[in-house]
């Protein structure tokens, strides 16, 4: 494992706890899904995004969309994290007028790129922020975290043929697969089949990944765009409520409302994880 | 020039690309409707700020929203029930709740496009957009006003919605003179108010004309129908105490429906709402179908008369 991919380990297992921070405020959430694209989220916050001088409202920012916006524990966990969210705000989860609510609101919250959470929205969005960078010259990049179920909106596959026939190339789109939805699986509920194929079929550039394995995630963000031309997809095949154990790829975790026990728990499990990675920075 | 009658596409769209040669922040957006909305001379004129995503209203709302966000002002226009229904759910959150600079343009609004049936027709504009937070909806009165609102529309800072129609329209104003939120009083009287929006008012303004032996009426022309220009409809209305609503619309959700909400605690004052039935408008001509819902001049004449014996 190389430096990189340790820290960013320890940064997503940290944010995994932050996750919890807000539970602890409020017990009741979007955890499995923000759990499952946790890693990703975090990546691209430590990673890739560049923000300039002006930070998270520099014009010229690289940008991060959560088209699926229920996974907003996610972007508040990995904001905090990133150090771009004092990590107090955490604690005013589930006050009413909070910062972070249940969806995000760009009004409230720095980074907020956009207002999601109806589903299908983020794409079209980021494909005309894609289309702005480039019109204004100034070679950003627009990164977006959508679900496997909030595939099945169509207008995902409006933004996927606007972005392959303007070749937005500096775009890139992370599904995050974790494979279930409130209903049940997404085979049962509405299969797509295989959505590499269909973005393949757009004229995206596909790469499928594990999510969950921050090596390839980190490397993913290394080789884009996959075709100059081209937008990238990464289905990125996940877990579900990853990292609590008592949560990981149930259906249940999708709005979790832990018991005081459950979620003292998934704290200890999560800060098992953090001292763990900690021992092993401090190895090298 | 007083009486002739233009195009409102093509006034429209050549009002947009004279006013970005000025202003590089505006790009147009096509659904496979830019041309057919008058705006292939921009197309022309500026290829590197018109972009074209084929048949399909949700995502260009979308990509609207993302291009508002760089600092772009977008301009999007199509057949309107494609930009107002269609895409409601994208309007409302991607323009609406993010108060982005988009400028969203419905053509051949109401049922102008009368032969093509009720699909392409557009009775609950109004409605739908106003109720969207922070939303303007203007529909312009003449083609002085298209210029006008155009320009206002680009120079105002949030999300705007403005309908425009389809066949010829005269010109009734002397000057392309326009302000957001802004009434203007075409015609001075005491018996009746007539207060009429849209490509309707010149319409409304022949009726009171003919009238104008028989009856005293204030025209009270509204370019912009959210925000409503409460103030010129209330002074009107408690001077004459009958107030007649003209619209290309259904008349719940409205001009009817808003101007009777604001007149209904002042006492004394009768309204009558002249709009589109409530129901789906058949294939057909467009005179005729006016005619039929008695929105053409002559229909406009009876209803004035029959408020004003009221």
């Amino acid at each position: 494992m190389t430096d990189e991919v340790l820290e960013l380990r320890l940064s997503a297992a940290r944010a995994r706890r932050l996750l919890l921070r807000m539970l602890e405020a409020r017990p009741a959430g979007h955890a499995g899904g923000a759990l499952s694209a946790m890693d990703i989220v975090v990546a691209i916050y430590r990673k890739a995004l560049r923000l300039g001088p002006g930070g998270l409202t520099d014009p010229d920012r690289d940008r991060f969309l959560l088209s699926a916006g229920h996974k907003a524990l996610a972007q508040y966990a990995a904001l905090a994290e990133a150090g771009l969210m004092a990590k107090a705000v955490l604690d005013t989860y589930g006050q009413t007028g909070t910062a972070l609510g249940g969806h995000p609101d760009m009004h409230k919250l720095p980074g907020v790129e956009a207002n999601t959470g109806a589903l299908g929205h983020g794409l079209p969005i980021a494909c005309g922020m894609a289309l702005g960078a480039r019109l204004s010259g100034n070679g950003s990049w627009v990164y977006v975290v959508t679900g496997d179920g909030e595939l099945a909106e169509g207008s995902n596959w409006e933004g996927a043929a606007i972005a392959a026939h303007h070749h937005l190339d500096h775009l890139v789109v992370f599904v995050d697969a974790n494979g279930l939805q409130i209903s049940g699986p997404t085979k049962d509920v509405m299969d797509l089949g295989s959505i590499g194929a269909k973005f393949t079929a757009f004229g995206w550039a596909v790469r499928e990944i594990d999510g969950n394995d921050m090596r390839s995630v980190a490397q993913v963000l290394d080789e884009v765009p996959f075709t100059v031309g081209r937008p990238s997809v990464v289905v990125a095949h996940t877990v579900k409520g990853k990292g609590i154990s008592a949560i990981e790829g149930t259906v249940a975790s999708h709005y979790w409302k832990p018991s005081p026990a459950e979620l003292r728990a998934a704290i200890d499990e999560c800060e098992q994880e953090i001292g763990l990675l900690e021992s092993l920075v401090a190895a090298r | 020039m007083i009486g002739e009658l233009q195009d409102p596409r093509a006034t429209f769209g050549k009002a947009v690309a004279a006013i970005a040669e000025a202003d590089d922040r505006i790009v147009v957006l096509s659904a496979d409707s830019g041309g057919s909305s008058g705006l292939g001379g921009f197309a022309r004129s500026h290829p590197e700020r018109y972009f074209e995503f084929g048949i399909q209203e949700h995502g260009v709302t979308g990509v609207a929203s993302g291009l508002a966000t760089c600092g772009y002002v977008p301009v999007f226009c199509a057949i309107a029930p494609f930009v107002t229904c269609r895409n409601f759910e994208a309007f409302r959150n991607d323009v609406g709740y993010m108060h982005q600079n988009v400028k969203i343009v419905g053509r051949n609004g109401g049922f102008t496009y009368s032969d093509l049936g009720a699909t392409h027709h557009s009775l609950e504009d109004f409605a739908l957009i106003g109720m969207i937070p922070g939303v303007v909806v203007l529909a312009p009165q003449d083609p002085a006003e298209i210029r006008g609102a155009v320009r206002a529309m680009l120079e105002h800072d949030g999300p705007v919605y403005m309908r425009i129609g389809n066949g010829p329209i005269p010109q009734i104003f002397p000057s392309d003179s326009f302000t957001i939120g802004k009434a203007k009083q075409l015609r001075s009287g005491h018996d009746l108010t007539v207060v009429s929006t849209g490509y309707v008012t010149p319409r409304a303004l022949a009726a009171v004309d003919q009238l104008a032996d028989e009856l005293s009426i204030d025209l009270v022309g509204l370019g912009t129908v959210v925000p409503l220009d409460e103030e010129a409809i209330l002074t009107s209305a408690v001077r004459t105490g009958r107030v007649l609503t003209v619209e290309e619309h259904y008349a719940h959700g409205g001009l009817g429906s808003a101007v009777t909400e604001l007149l209904a605690s002042v006492p004394g004052v009768v309204v009558d709402r002249l709009a589109v039935p409530f129901d789906y408008v058949p294939s057909g001509r467009y005179e005729e179908l006016t005619a039929l819902f008695g929105l053409d001049v002559d229909g406009i004449t009876a209803r004035i008369r029959r408020l004003a014996a009221m």
